[in-house]
C-alpha cells in the first residue's frame, strides 16, 4: 500500500520546479513541502482507526501527503445527537458537531502516532477567538517542551471558522471582523503555518479570505460544507439530530471549483487548500487547475479504504496523459481570459 | 455464567481494505434477501456479529451500506439483506455470477466462550447476526433458543431464512406465529438461571428486551444498529449513548454489553 512516488525530479534552488522526468507531483503549501497535492479533509480520516484495521504498518503507509485531524477544540466537546449523517443525491449529509476530547486529551495521544513521516495540519475549532489562540498556544506549549519522538511533526494549523453544524461556525466564518479577530489571535502564537477554512455559506468568500489573509493567515481552505436539509421520508419532519447539516460529496464540487477559483483570482500566489467532491484524480486535477496548491480528499474517504491511493494513481496518470510535467505547471490553468 | 474474562466484548484483528467478491447464491425471501459471497478474507477471520461494508454496484450510491454476516463458512459469507432503499434494492438484486466490493470483517462480536444457555432476541432485520451466533454456540454445544418478532406477515418473511432449531415467531398484526412482539414470547419461554441474552434490533425493542433481562437476573449483549458513514471509526456519524459516553456503533460496537447501553 505504498504511494507511488514523483519520477526523480527535484525542486531548483530557489523553489521553482525544474519538471525533469515523470510528473513532479511534489507541491510546497507556503513552508511545508508536501510529497504530493492531496491531503485529508479535517474530520473524514482517522489515522488510527485505519491503523488498527491495516496488518502492515499503517504509518509508515500512510497514503497522504499531510495530516489533517479531525477538528480540536479547547474543551471536549460531545457533538450533536443522532441520526448524524445521511445519503443525498450525489452527496452525504452530516451534522457530527466537532465531537472531539479537547485539547489537553488530545495532546496526551500524541506519542501514539508520533511515527507518521508526513507533515500534520492541525485543525482548530472554537466557540470564540480566545478559545482558537488557547488551542494553538496549548500545542506549542507542549511541542516546545517535548522530547524528540514524542509527537508528530506538527507544521500548521488549518483555523476551522466554519462548521456549519455548530452554532459559532457560522458567526464567525461569516463575519469578516470576527474571522480577523481569530486569525490574529492564533498568529501572534505561532509561526507555523496558518490556514483559515472558508464557509460557502456567505455572499463572497473573498470578502471573508481577505479578512484572513490581513490578519496573517499564510493561506485558505476551501470550501467547507454547505448549510442543508435533509427530511425524513416517512414523517416529514427533518432527519439529522441537528435538524440541519453540512452537505458535501460530489454535488458540491462545481460550487467549490466556482468558489475556489474566484479566491485564487482575487489572491494569487497565495497557498489555497481546495476541497468540495473530489473522488477521483480528474477532480483533483480540476480543483488545481482553479489554482489549488493542494487538494483535499473528504467524500472520498467514506467510499473505500484506497480511496487515497487510487486518487493519487489516477492524478499522476492525469497529468502523464496530458504531457503536464508538474504540479504547478497545471495550477491556475482554468484562471484568467 | 463463565468469569468476567470471558464475556470480554470480542476486538479481532479488522481488515478494511476492499475484497472484490462474487455471489456464488442468492435466495429470495419477499423483500429479503440472502446472499452468499465468496469472501476467503472476510470468512477467515470474522465472528459473529461483525460486519461488512458493501459497495452498492452500479455508481448510483456514494456510502457503502453496513451489513452483519448472517453466516461465514470456509470461503463463504452470507448477507440477509432487506430492501429498504435504492441501494438496498440494488443489493437485494444482486445475481449469482456478479461481483460486489465489500470490506470487512469489521466492528466487536459476541461473546460466546463458556456459555451454555443462550436465548437470542430479534426485532425485522436485527436478527440477521443471530444465525451467525447461533451457528457458533449450537456447534461449542450451547443449547440456543431463539425469539423473534416481526411487524407483519410481509416482515416475517425473513424468519424463512433461518435454521434454528427452537425459533419462536412473534408478529404484531398476529399473521405468522403468536401475535404481539418478543416480550411476549419471551414472557411464555421457560428461561433456565444463567441464560446469556443476547438482543438485536429497533431501539423500543432494546429497550424492552433490556428490562426484561434485567428482572430475570440475566446478563447479555446487544448488537446496535445506527447511521453510518465510514463504517471504520473516521466520521463519528453512528454513535451512540452509552454509560461510557457517546461511542461509535461501528469501531466501539456494534456489540455492547445490554447493561452499558441506553437505548
Amino acid at each position: 500500500m505504498t504511494t507511488r512516488r514523483s519520477g526523480g525530479s527535484e525542486r531548483g534552488a530557489g523553489g521553482a520546479p525544474l519538471c525533469a522526468g515523470g510528473p513532479d507531483l511534489s507541491v510546497r503549501l507556503g513552508p511545508v513541502a508536501l510529497e504530493h497535492p492531496l491531503v485529508d479533509a479535517s474530520g473524514t480520516f482517522d489515522l488510527l482507526e485505519y491503523a488498527r484495521r491495516y496488518d502492515g504498518d499503517y504509518l509508515a503507509d500512510f497514503p497522504y501527503a499531510a495530516y489533517v485531524p479531525k477538528t480540536v477544540t479547547a474543551d471536549a466537546r460531545t457533538g450533536n445527537p443522532a441520526p448524524r449523517v445521511t445519503e443525498t443525491a450525489s452527496g452525504i449529509i452530516n451534522a457530527i458537531g466537532l465531537e472531539n476530547p479537547g485539547i489537553d486529551a488530545w495532546i496526551e495521544g500524541l506519542p501514539a502516532w508520533a511515527g507518521l513521516r508526513q507533515p500534520v495540519i492541525v485543525s482548530v475549532g472554537g466557540n470564540e477567538p480566545a478559545q482558537y489562540a488557547a488551542v494553538v498556544a496549548a500545542l506549542e506549549a507542549h511541542l516546545a517542551a517535548a522530547p524528540a519522538g514524542s509527537a508528530p511533526r506538527i507544521e500548521g494549523y488549518e483555523l476551522n471558522i466554519s462548521c456549519p453544524n455548530v452554532s459559532s461556525g457560522l458567526q464567525i466564518g461569516a463575519d469578516p471582523a470576527a474571522t480577523e479577530t481569530v486569525v490574529a489571535a492564533c498568529r501572534e502564537v505561532t509561526g507555523r503555518l496558518l490556514l483559515a477554512k472558508l464557509t460557502p455559506n456567505v455572499r463572497d468568500v473573498t470578502e471573508i479570505g481577505r479578512a484572513a489573509l490581513a490578519a496573517g493567515a499564510d493561506g485558505l481552505s476551501l470550501v467547507n460544507t454547505f448549510k442543508a436539509l435533509v427530511l425524513d421520508r416517512a414523517t416529514l419532519r427533518p432527519f439529522l439530530g441537528n435538524r440541519t447539516g453540512g452537505l458535501c460529496g460530489p454535488a458540491i464540487k462545481p460550487i467549490a471549483l466556482r468558489m475556489l477559483a474566484e479566491v485564487a483570482q482575487a489572491f494569487p500566489g497565495v497557498p489555497l487548500v481546495g476541497m468540495g467532491g473530489v473522488m477521483t484524480g480528474l477532480d483533483a486535477l480540476e480543483f488545481i487547475a482553479c489554482g489549488a496548491t493542494a487538494v483535499a480528499v473528504g467524500a472520498a474517504n467514506f467510499t473505500a479504504f484506497e480511496a487515497p491511493q487510487r486518487i493519487l494513481g489516477e492524478l499522476r496518470d492525469e497529468l502523464e496523459t496530458r504531457g503536464i510535467a508538474c504540479v504547478a505547471e497545471a495550477r491556475g490553468l482554468a484562471l484568467g481570459a | 455464567m463463565g468469569d468476567a474474562a470471558a464475556h470480554t466484548i470480542g476486538d479481532h484483528s479488522q481488515w478494511a481494505e476492499s475484497s472484490h467478491c462474487r455471489v456464488a447464491g442468492v435466495r429470495h425471501f419477499g423483500a429479503f434477501a440472502a446472499v452468499e459471497l465468496i469472501a476467503p478474507r472476510v470468512a477467515g477471520r470474522a465472528a459473529p456479529g461483525q460486519f461488512v461494508m458493501v459497495t452498492v454496484p452500479g455508481g448510483g450510491s456514494l456510502l457503502r451500506r453496513p451489513v452483519s454476516l448472517f453466516a461465514a463458512h470456509g470461503d463463504r459469507i452470507v448477507l440477509l439483506i432487506e430492501a429498504r432503499g435504492a441501494g438496498t434494492e440494488r443489493l437485494v438484486g444482486l445475481e449469482v455470477g456478479e461481483s460486489v466490493d465489500l470490506a470487512g470483517p469489521l466492528g466487536s462480536s459476541f461473546p460466546t466462550a463458556g456459555v451454555t444457555n443462550a436465548l437470542l432476541v430479534g426485532g425485522g432485520i436485527g436478527c440477521a447476526p443471530l444465525q451467525y451466533l447461533a451457528d457458533e454456540l449450537g456447534a461449542a454445544g450451547a443449547g440456543v433458543t431463539a425469539a423473534f418478532g416481526f411487524r407483519d406477515f410481509r416482515a416475517a418473511r425473513a424468519a424463512g431464512a433461518f435454521s434454528i432449531d427452537r425459533l419462536w415467531v412473534a408478529t404484531e398484526d398476529g399473521s405468522v406465529g403468536r401475535a404481539g412482539t418478543v416480550l411476549h414470547l419471551l414472557a411464555a419461554l421457560d428461561v433456565p438461571p444463567g441464560t446469556t441474552v443476547y438482543a438485536c434490533g429497533p431501539t423500543p425493542m432494546i429497550a424492552a428486551v433490556q428490562q426484561w433481562t434485567f428482572a430475570e437476573g440475566l446478563r447479555g449483549y446487544v448488537s446496535l444498529e445506527a447511521h453510518m458513514a465510514c463504517g471504520t471509526g473516521s466520521c463519528h456519524g453512528c454513535v451512540v449513548d452509552t454509560a461510557r459516553g457517546k461511542l461509535r456503533v461501528c469501531s466501539e460496537g456494534p456489540v455492547f454489553r445490554l447493561d452499558e447501553v441506553t437505548p
